[in-house]
Protein backbone atom coordinates (compact mmCIF):
# COMPACT_ATOMS: atom_id res chain seq x y z
CA UNK A 1 0.00 0.00 0.00
CA UNK A 2 1.48 3.55 -1.16
CA UNK A 3 1.23 6.61 1.07
CA UNK A 4 -1.07 7.69 -1.47
CA UNK A 5 -3.28 5.12 -1.16
CA UNK A 6 -3.17 5.25 2.82
CA UNK A 7 -3.66 9.22 2.68
CA UNK A 8 -6.61 8.40 0.29
CA UNK A 9 -7.96 5.80 2.87
CA UNK A 10 -7.90 8.69 5.84
CA UNK A 11 -9.36 11.28 3.74
CA UNK A 12 -12.30 8.70 3.32
CA UNK A 13 -12.10 7.11 6.55
CA UNK A 14 -13.09 11.37 8.07
CA UNK A 15 -15.80 11.78 5.49
CA UNK A 16 -17.65 8.35 6.93
CA UNK A 17 -16.99 9.78 10.49
CA UNK A 18 -18.41 13.23 9.02
CA UNK A 19 -21.70 11.49 7.69
CA UNK A 20 -22.22 9.64 10.19
CA UNK A 21 -22.16 12.24 12.52
CA UNK A 22 -24.74 13.81 10.64
CA UNK A 23 -26.77 10.61 10.93
CA UNK A 24 -26.92 10.60 14.28
CA UNK A 25 -26.53 14.34 16.11
CA UNK A 26 -30.42 15.19 17.36
CA UNK A 27 -29.98 18.78 16.28
CA UNK A 28 -30.61 20.19 12.60
CA UNK A 29 -28.03 22.94 12.97
CA UNK A 30 -25.22 20.36 13.66
CA UNK A 31 -26.47 18.21 11.32
CA UNK A 32 -25.93 20.78 8.33
CA UNK A 33 -22.41 21.31 10.01
CA UNK A 34 -21.41 18.19 9.74
CA UNK A 35 -22.95 17.73 6.25
CA UNK A 36 -21.11 20.59 5.63
CA UNK A 37 -17.72 19.12 7.12
CA UNK A 38 -18.21 15.86 4.57
CA UNK A 39 -19.01 18.20 1.97
CA UNK A 40 -15.61 19.59 2.56
CA UNK A 41 -13.81 16.17 2.57
CA UNK A 42 -15.24 15.25 -0.63
CA UNK A 43 -14.14 18.01 -2.30
CA UNK A 44 -11.07 18.04 -0.64
CA UNK A 45 -10.61 13.99 -2.36
CA UNK A 46 -10.70 15.77 -5.58
CA UNK A 47 -8.43 17.92 -4.73
CA UNK A 48 -6.62 15.12 -3.62
CA UNK A 49 -6.05 13.64 -7.40
CA UNK A 50 -5.30 17.43 -8.73
CA UNK A 51 -9.00 18.30 -9.82
CA UNK A 52 -9.21 21.85 -8.22
CA UNK A 53 -11.60 23.36 -10.17
CA UNK A 54 -14.07 20.75 -9.11
CA UNK A 55 -12.72 21.42 -5.45
CA UNK A 56 -13.62 25.29 -6.00
CA UNK A 57 -16.80 24.76 -7.65
CA UNK A 58 -17.94 22.23 -4.43
CA UNK A 59 -16.39 24.59 -1.56
CA UNK A 60 -18.04 27.95 -2.90
CA UNK A 61 -20.97 26.99 -4.91
CA UNK A 62 -22.18 23.96 -3.16
CA UNK A 63 -21.02 24.68 0.82
CA UNK A 64 -19.96 28.23 0.59
CA UNK A 65 -23.73 29.03 -0.87
CA UNK A 66 -26.22 26.44 -0.79
CA UNK A 67 -24.33 24.99 2.77
CA UNK A 68 -24.34 27.80 4.76
CA UNK A 69 -28.14 28.61 3.77
CA UNK A 70 -28.91 25.52 4.95
CA UNK A 71 -26.98 25.99 8.28
CA UNK A 72 -28.79 29.25 8.75
CA UNK A 73 -32.21 27.60 7.72
CA UNK A 74 -31.32 24.93 10.31
CA UNK A 75 -30.39 27.40 13.13
CA UNK A 76 -33.89 29.38 12.12
CA UNK A 77 -36.03 26.11 12.72
CA UNK A 78 -33.73 24.43 15.59
CA UNK A 79 -36.21 22.62 18.10
CA UNK A 80 -33.39 21.72 20.37
CA UNK A 81 -32.05 24.61 22.38
CA UNK A 82 -27.88 23.99 22.89
CA UNK A 83 -26.63 25.17 26.43
CA UNK A 84 -22.96 26.27 24.80
CA UNK A 85 -21.51 22.73 25.36
CA UNK A 86 -21.72 21.31 22.03
CA UNK A 87 -20.37 24.73 20.41
CA UNK A 88 -16.95 24.33 22.53
CA UNK A 89 -16.42 21.05 20.28
CA UNK A 90 -16.20 22.98 17.76
CA UNK A 91 -14.05 25.95 19.00
CA UNK A 92 -10.82 23.26 18.90
CA UNK A 93 -10.92 22.40 15.27
CA UNK A 94 -12.24 26.00 14.22
CA UNK A 95 -8.68 26.90 15.25
CA UNK A 96 -6.80 24.58 14.02
CA UNK A 97 -8.28 25.42 10.75
CA UNK A 98 -7.53 28.97 11.29
CA UNK A 99 -3.67 28.00 12.13
CA UNK A 100 -3.59 25.99 8.78
CA UNK A 101 -5.18 28.77 6.80
CA UNK A 102 -2.60 31.32 8.40
CA UNK A 103 0.23 29.38 7.68
CA UNK A 104 -0.57 28.46 4.25
CA UNK A 105 -1.15 31.76 3.42
CA UNK A 106 1.87 33.21 4.74
CA UNK A 107 3.85 30.38 2.99
CA UNK A 108 2.49 31.38 -0.15
CA UNK A 109 2.58 34.66 -0.04
CA UNK A 110 6.24 34.06 0.83
CA UNK A 111 6.91 32.79 -2.93
CA UNK A 112 4.75 35.59 -4.54
CA UNK A 113 6.78 38.38 -6.67
CA UNK A 114 6.35 41.72 -5.56
CA UNK A 115 6.50 44.25 -8.24
CA UNK A 116 4.98 42.44 -10.75
CA UNK A 117 2.50 44.20 -13.04
CA UNK A 118 -1.05 42.40 -13.14
CA UNK A 119 -1.98 41.29 -16.74
CA UNK A 120 -5.25 40.23 -16.95
CA UNK A 121 -7.24 41.07 -20.39
CA UNK A 122 -11.44 40.63 -20.28
CA UNK A 123 -10.86 39.85 -23.82
CA UNK A 124 -8.73 36.83 -22.96
CA UNK A 125 -11.09 35.70 -20.53
CA UNK A 126 -13.95 35.51 -22.62
CA UNK A 127 -12.84 34.06 -25.47
CA UNK A 128 -11.91 30.79 -23.08
CA UNK A 129 -15.34 28.57 -23.91
CA UNK A 130 -15.20 26.84 -20.56
CA UNK A 131 -14.85 30.55 -18.88
CA UNK A 132 -18.23 31.58 -20.77
CA UNK A 133 -20.05 27.94 -19.85
CA UNK A 134 -18.96 29.45 -16.21
CA UNK A 135 -20.49 32.76 -16.77
CA UNK A 136 -23.70 30.95 -18.25
CA UNK A 137 -24.11 28.69 -15.15
CA UNK A 138 -23.90 31.29 -12.98
CA UNK A 139 -26.36 33.37 -14.58
CA UNK A 140 -28.59 30.79 -14.98
CA UNK A 141 -28.19 30.23 -11.08
CA UNK A 142 -28.38 33.71 -10.36
CA UNK A 143 -31.66 33.91 -12.44
CA UNK A 144 -33.18 30.87 -10.27
CA UNK A 145 -31.97 32.11 -6.91
CA UNK A 146 -33.59 35.68 -8.27
CA UNK A 147 -37.00 33.49 -9.16
CA UNK A 148 -37.20 32.07 -5.41
CA UNK A 149 -37.02 35.36 -3.98
CA UNK A 150 -39.78 36.83 -5.92
CA UNK A 151 -42.01 34.08 -5.10
CA UNK A 152 -41.82 34.30 -1.42
CA UNK A 153 -42.18 37.84 -1.50
CA UNK A 154 -45.09 37.36 -3.84
CA UNK A 155 -46.68 35.23 -0.45
CA UNK A 156 -47.46 31.54 0.67
CA UNK A 157 -51.11 31.91 -1.24
CA UNK A 158 -48.95 31.95 -4.61
CA UNK A 159 -47.97 28.57 -3.82
CA UNK A 160 -51.54 26.87 -3.89
CA UNK B 1 -2.09 11.40 -8.16
CA UNK B 2 -2.89 7.27 -10.14
CA UNK B 3 -6.23 5.78 -9.86
CA UNK B 4 -5.16 1.82 -9.30
CA UNK B 5 -8.02 -0.57 -8.41
CA UNK B 6 -7.87 -0.06 -4.63
CA UNK B 7 -7.74 3.73 -5.17
CA UNK B 8 -10.98 3.73 -7.13
CA UNK B 9 -12.60 1.12 -4.30
CA UNK B 10 -12.22 3.21 -1.83
CA UNK B 11 -13.83 5.91 -3.62
CA UNK B 12 -17.07 3.79 -4.65
CA UNK B 13 -17.16 2.15 -1.01
CA UNK B 14 -16.95 6.14 0.40
CA UNK B 15 -19.37 6.97 -2.15
CA UNK B 16 -21.68 4.00 -1.55
CA UNK B 17 -22.15 4.61 2.46
CA UNK B 18 -22.37 8.51 2.10
CA UNK B 19 -25.28 7.64 -0.45
CA UNK B 20 -26.52 4.67 2.25
CA UNK B 21 -25.82 7.58 5.31
CA UNK B 22 -27.92 10.01 3.18
CA UNK B 23 -30.74 7.56 2.81
CA UNK B 24 -30.95 6.52 6.15
CA UNK B 25 -31.26 10.20 7.35
CA UNK B 26 -33.85 11.33 4.68
CA UNK B 27 -35.93 7.99 5.40
CA UNK B 28 -35.50 8.57 9.46
CA UNK B 29 -36.28 12.36 9.12
CA UNK B 30 -38.88 14.43 11.15
CA UNK B 31 -38.43 17.40 9.62
CA UNK B 32 -38.12 18.57 5.90
CA UNK B 33 -34.81 21.21 6.93
CA UNK B 34 -33.07 17.30 8.12
CA UNK B 35 -34.10 15.88 4.63
CA UNK B 36 -32.35 19.00 3.09
CA UNK B 37 -29.42 18.27 4.49
CA UNK B 38 -29.94 14.24 3.88
CA UNK B 39 -30.12 15.04 -0.02
CA UNK B 40 -27.17 17.49 0.11
CA UNK B 41 -25.09 14.61 2.13
CA UNK B 42 -26.33 12.39 -1.32
CA UNK B 43 -25.14 15.20 -3.57
CA UNK B 44 -21.90 14.95 -2.39
CA UNK B 45 -21.92 11.08 -2.61
CA UNK B 46 -22.74 11.75 -6.66
CA UNK B 47 -19.88 14.35 -6.77
CA UNK B 48 -17.46 11.69 -5.75
CA UNK B 49 -18.42 9.09 -8.15
CA UNK B 50 -17.43 11.47 -11.00
CA UNK B 51 -13.84 11.59 -9.77
CA UNK B 52 -12.84 8.08 -11.64
CA UNK B 53 -14.62 9.86 -14.75
CA UNK B 54 -11.77 12.44 -14.58
CA UNK B 55 -8.81 9.60 -15.41
CA UNK B 56 -9.75 8.92 -19.06
CA UNK B 57 -12.56 11.67 -20.26
CA UNK B 58 -11.25 14.75 -17.94
CA UNK B 59 -12.62 17.63 -20.25
CA UNK B 60 -16.40 15.46 -20.23
CA UNK B 61 -16.25 15.17 -16.44
CA UNK B 62 -15.63 18.33 -15.48
CA UNK B 63 -18.79 19.25 -18.26
CA UNK B 64 -20.45 17.05 -16.26
CA UNK B 65 -19.41 18.12 -12.80
CA UNK B 66 -20.13 21.30 -14.07
CA UNK B 67 -23.41 20.68 -14.72
CA UNK B 68 -23.98 18.57 -11.59
CA UNK B 69 -23.25 21.76 -9.04
CA UNK B 70 -25.29 24.20 -11.07
CA UNK B 71 -28.22 22.14 -11.44
CA UNK B 72 -28.16 20.50 -7.54
CA UNK B 73 -27.73 23.89 -6.12
CA UNK B 74 -30.33 25.48 -8.29
CA UNK B 75 -32.21 22.50 -6.80
CA UNK B 76 -31.59 23.06 -3.53
CA UNK B 77 -32.36 25.98 -3.86
CA UNK B 78 -35.73 26.01 -4.92
CA UNK B 79 -36.44 23.27 -2.10
CA UNK B 80 -35.23 25.78 0.29
CA UNK B 81 -37.68 28.24 -0.89
CA UNK B 82 -40.25 25.64 -1.11
CA UNK B 83 -39.61 25.06 2.57
CA UNK B 84 -39.93 28.99 3.74
CA UNK B 85 -43.39 28.83 2.09
CA UNK B 86 -44.25 25.15 3.63
CA UNK B 87 -43.47 27.34 6.99
CA UNK B 88 -45.43 30.33 6.31
CA UNK B 89 -48.37 27.98 5.01
CA UNK B 90 -48.13 25.54 7.36
CA UNK B 91 -46.30 27.22 10.83
CA UNK B 92 -44.63 23.94 11.17
CA UNK B 93 -42.06 21.72 9.15
CA UNK B 94 -42.92 18.18 10.17
CA UNK B 95 -42.92 15.56 7.38
CA UNK B 96 -46.13 14.63 8.63
CA UNK B 97 -47.85 17.44 7.35
CA UNK B 98 -46.87 16.42 4.14
CA UNK B 99 -49.82 14.13 3.25
CA UNK B 100 -50.09 14.53 -0.91
CA UNK B 101 -48.01 13.42 -3.34
CA UNK B 102 -46.78 10.07 -4.99
CA UNK B 103 -48.95 7.41 -7.21
CA UNK B 104 -52.10 6.10 -5.74
CA UNK B 105 -52.03 2.06 -6.28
Amino acid sequence: MTEETLLLGILAVVTIIFAAGMLFVRDNFFAAMYMSATLIMVATISAFFGIEPAFVLIVFIFVGAIGVVTVALASTYREHSENGNSLKMWLIPAIVTAGVIAISVYTTLGRVPVGRTIAFELAFFLTNPEYILLVISLTALGILLMLSVLKMIGGADECH
Amino acid sequence: MSLDPINLSIIYITSFILLIIGYSTAISSKDIVRLLISLELMFGAVFLTLIPLFSNLSETAFGITLVAIFTSSAELLVLIAAIILFDRKHKDLSTGLIDVGGDRV
